[in-house]
């Protein structure tokens, strides 16, 4: 007799209901999963890619990176590379050096442009421009001059090479800038030839405009014609960080990123993890161009010669470190 | 296991990250809106480097298989120019108003090497063709750079040959947007790219110059950026872009009747008609009562009018109207509306 009422046939079928109500969930689940990992796995490729190991003599960061959620402010130091045929890919000079600052207390970002040619001491070696730091040690002393010359604690960087860039902003759909000046270059690198020595002549008209990849980097990249060199390819570079930010907040992430992620794998390096990227995107991607600030040590500096020859900038060093504390505040190293 | 998480976690945070896709850019398509606008006589503009003329609200694909940038025409309407890019040069086509029958007027290269030539600017009587070129210039190469700037210069249809008018300053780039003033043969406005304040920064001014005997004078102050000067059929006022770190706005100012040296004002908050994210290339009807400019919308430069008065101070009648929708013009090329 069943005080429950119920029979065991129909007991057995419950339970066999129940078996299927379950392993439908796990098979669920378990699809959920492999959707999910099948979508992001050109994500996680990209990202499981950097090296984790510190170069002998090169300090660790100074400080942990605070969670983005915390109103402690994030560093992040973004380096860009000439890596066509012409440079050994594990000698490249980081010709752009940014640090981007962001503060989620405010909801404000600063980029900080580091001028390459700065005389800075990189540790473990001797003096020597800014952009040998990387090009000597990677990104782990790229990282460990920045904390010991400015005292700005770097939580991630992020380096990128000439291809990434292009592929990044074509995957935007292109940028709208506001050209600042006429670009004229009769001697502008052609990085895609097959030998990356041959030159072409670039012409980009001043003012609001639509700029593929590759006429992103032309811009970004051209110096000849600027009498502000390196300081005008710094302003410039920042220029399309801004542009790319705002194409950035119009676009559908949850398709795009898998294809940036493809687009990048092997032109991008970084320590950044998958959820702080994805925390960092978003972010982003709210910003309105009023809250985002440029920022330039260019005042502080002056041309020199280096005992070796080298064109290169000294920097008045209490006026860079006092610059330096209006923009971080509190938030150096000591 | 930290792996699924990581990617569980990433979903759900990009889960909150979606939004209407811009438009995609086509690069054979001009779409027009809902509401459709008509054009008074016809407004060429260019897209994708291929040139267009709107009439009416009828949109035609002109001279096929050219690389087009900047038309310019002149007040009748009778006569075209363009530059067209060939590889890495390009010259100064004059054409009939279909854009056929063209002849260069430059040659695109010289002893100096391959030569640029862009945004001509036809006088009144289609006589003179004032234009950007890097004509002139010191042979360049890696070991030797030299700067290879734009000039401005000027084509006689009578004798058939240019002439420079503006020496560029080294490394700004040069000038640009040269435009003879309606009426005169003698008077040319464009815009001058300089360094300015300190730290120097990048700066564009509006230049008034005599052609008889070279003086300019700048319409525009010191650290700014204005550029793209269009001057009023009438010549009684200029239109330009302002521009700002964050912000374009299309301007219009007073000139004066004949050239002086006397300083003019510089623009006033009065002269704004429309301040935007980025708006470009201005140009007046042949009748003085509307100007065209591309704008930024939706990640697409597209085509706008807007119906001035110069009763009293200059002033907008009514709203930008949307001429085109999500088509992507080239906003780095000029746009020329003849009757």
């Amino acid at each position: 007799m069943n005080h429950t009422g119920v029979t065991p046939v129909a007991r057995a079928a419950g339970l066999r209901r129940g078996h299927l109500v379950i392993g439908g969930i796990v098979l669920l689940v378990l699809l959920l999963v492999g959707v999910s990992l099948a979508y992001l796995s050109p994500v996680l490729a990209l990202l499981e890619s950097h090296p984790s190991r510190l170069p002998r003599g090169v300090p660790a960061p100074a400080t942990a990176p605070p969670p983005l959620d915390s109103s402690k402010r994030i560093n992040v130091l973004l380096l860009g590379s000439d890596n066509d045929q012409k440079f050994q890919a594990n000698a490249l000079l980081s010709q752009t050096m940014i640090v981007v600052s962001i503060d989620p207390a405010h909801r404000d970002v600063t980029l900080l442009s580091l001028p390459r040619d700065l005389w800075v001491d990189i540790p473990g070696r001797s003096s020597a421009k800014i952009d040998l730091a990387y090009a000597e040690g990677g990104a782990p002393l790229a990282r460990a001059t920045v904390e010991k010359t400015f005292k700005i604690p770097i939580h991630y960087y992020a380096w990128i090479g000439l291809n990434g860039l292009v592929r990044v902003v074509d995957r935007l759909g292109g940028i709208d800038v506001d050209v600042l000046h006429p670009v004229l270059d009769d001697n502008y690198p052609n990085d895609f030839s097959a030998s990356g020595y041959g030159t072409e002549r670039v012409y980009l008209a001043a003012g609001p405009q639509h700029l593929d990849g590759r006429h992103a980097l032309q811009y970004v990249r051209s110096r000849h014609g600027d009498l502000l060199s390196d300081f005008g390819r710094s302003i410039r570079q920042q220029q399309m960080l801004l542009a790319m930010q705002q194409r950035m907040a119009g676009m559908d992430m949850v398709t795009a990123l898998p294809n940036f992620a493809r687009d990048l794998n092997g032109h991008l390096k970084t320590d950044l993890d998958l959820v702080r990227l994805t925390q960092l995107a978003v972010f982003m991607r709210g910003l309105h161009a009023g809250d985002v600030h440029q920022a330039f040590l260019t005042p502080y500096v002056h041309d020199a010669v280096s005992a070796d020859g080298q064109q290169i900038l000294l920097a008045d060093w209490p006026a860079v470190n006092a610059y330096l504390r209006t923009l971080f505040g509190g938030d150096l190293l000591p | 296991m930290r792996r699924a998480v990581a990617t569980f976690l990433g979903v759900l945070t990009l889960a909150g990250c979606t939004s209407t896709a811009a438009p995609a850019r086509d690069p054979g398509k001009v779409t027009l809106p809902a509401k459709k606008v008509s054009v008074p006589g016809r407004l060429y503009l260019t897209k994708s480097r291929g040139l267009y003329v709107f009439a009416g609200t009828r949109l035609t694909r002109l001279v096929s298989g050219l690389t087009v940038e900047d038309p310019a025409v002149t007040p009748d309407g009778g006569r075209l120019a363009f530059a067209q890019v060939q590889g890495q040069s390009s010259v100064i086509v004059l054409a009939d108003a279909t854009g056929r029958n063209g002849q260069s007027i430059t040659a695109a290269s010289g002893p100096e090497g391959s030569l640029w030539a862009f945004k001509p600017s036809l006088s009144s009587d289609g006589q003179r063709v004032a234009y950007l070129t890097d004509r002139g210039k010191q042979p360049s190469n890696p070991q030797d750079l030299q700067p290879n700037d734009l000039g401005i210069w000027s084509y006689d249809s009578g004798s058939k040959e240019s002439h420079r008018l503006v020496l560029p300053v080294p490394y700004t780039g040069g000038d640009s947007d040269p435009a003879y003033r309606p009426g005169t043969v003698d008077e040319l406005v464009f815009t001058t790219y300089l360094y300015g304040g300190r730290p120097l920064l990048p700066v564009a001014r509006l230049t008034w110059m005599s052609t008889q005997n070279g003086s300019r004078i700048y319409l525009s102050p010191d650290g700014e950026r204005n550029f793209e000067p269009a001057i009023s059929p009438d010549g009684r006022f200029v239109a330009f872009i302002h521009a700002t770190g964050t912000t374009d706005g299309l301007y219009v100012m007073p000139l004066a009747s004949s050239y002086s040296r006397e300083p003019r004002p510089a623009p006033t908050d009065s002269a704004v008609l429309l301040q935007s994210g980025m708006v470009a290339q201005p140009a007046w009807s042949p009748d003085g009562t509307a100007i065209a400019f591309l704008m930024l919308v939706n990640g697409s430069f597209d085509l706008f009018i807007m119906r001035v008065s110069s009763a009293g101070s200059i002033h907008p009648v009514s709203a930008a109207e949307e001429i085109t929708h999500g088509s992507f013009l080239d906003a780095d090329s000029r746009l020329a509306w003849a009757p």
